[in-house]
């Protein structure tokens, strides 16, 4: 009998850390919004200056901005993707973050 | 050199702005206004170049919040530091392309613009502002890419 409930008490704490490890990990996106007035060849620049994407992706997220009112651009370490926000902020475009659920 | 009549590409790498004295005065507006509206809670673009970075929190971490202060900072003053320039090298063309788009959403969003409904019944000097920093920025992004 005593050898038992220190075994369903290690299997317990396992499985809280297992849980709370995969929460963590669960990343984070960048979401860059429609708006009415920015041209779309100024979003395709500040896609490719800021991600590095060539030229025919940074076009496909930008219609997807314009025709579906937003687009996930980006996916990863929250950090990472508060540092993107930030730079497309300060380029002048519509950026939020979201963890993915 | 490139295909615009505002900013042109040259051979040796630099952009040449080719604005009238009007059209100097205003950009240089422009870029005051930013800086005065990222210091001033109360000014009417605030809201807008303080969006928040992830909605789900009631305040974004105050150290991103400073660091695109910062960037916002330093892009708006080498923009107007350089607004009387005829050439312009790439670092500059940028800061007045993200400056430039800032204050275009900036003005949108003060005339209440929210959809494309909105601009069309947008007033005759509300469209003017807007249509001049699309075209300026158009063709910086073209000069740019």
């Amino acid at each position: 009998m005593a050898s038992v409930k220190p075994q369903r008490s290690t299997s317990t704490g396992q499985d809280v850390e297992t849980n709370e490890s995969v929460s963590t990990k669960r990343p984070w996106s960048v979401i860059v919004w429609d708006d009415p007035v920015t041209p779309m060849t100024v979003v395709v620049v500040i896609f490719r200056k800021i991600f590095g994407f060539p030229n025919a992706k940074a076009t496909q997220l930008m219609m997807q901005v314009h025709n579906e009112g937003r687009s996930r651009v980006w996916s990863g370490e929250r950090e990472r993707a508060e540092g993107y926000c930030v730079r497309l902020h300060t380029h002048g475009l519509a950026a939020t973050i979201e963890q993915d659920s | 050199m490139g295909r615009g009549t505002v900013f042109i590409r040259r051979r040796d790498g630099r952009i040449e702005v080719r604005l009238n004295d009007g059209g100097r005065e205003f950009v240089k507006e422009q870029f005051t206004m930013l800086i005065a509206a990222q210091q001033d809670v109360h000014h009417e673009w605030f809201s807008t170049l303080s969006a928040p970075i992830d909605p789900s929190q009631d305040d974004d971490d105050p150290l991103r919040s400073l660091e695109r202060q910062k960037f916002v900072a330093s892009n708006v003053e080498l923009a107007l530091m350089s607004s009387d320039d005829t050439f312009l090298n790439d670092a500059e063309a940028w800061a007045w392309l993200s400056s430039l788009q800032r204050a275009l959403r900036a003005n949108a969003s003060s005339f209440g613009l929210a959809d494309a409904d909105d601009v069309e019944q947008a007033s005759e000097p509300q469209l003017n502002i807007v249509h001049s920093l699309q075209q300026l920025l158009f063709e910086l992004a073209d000069v740019l890419s």
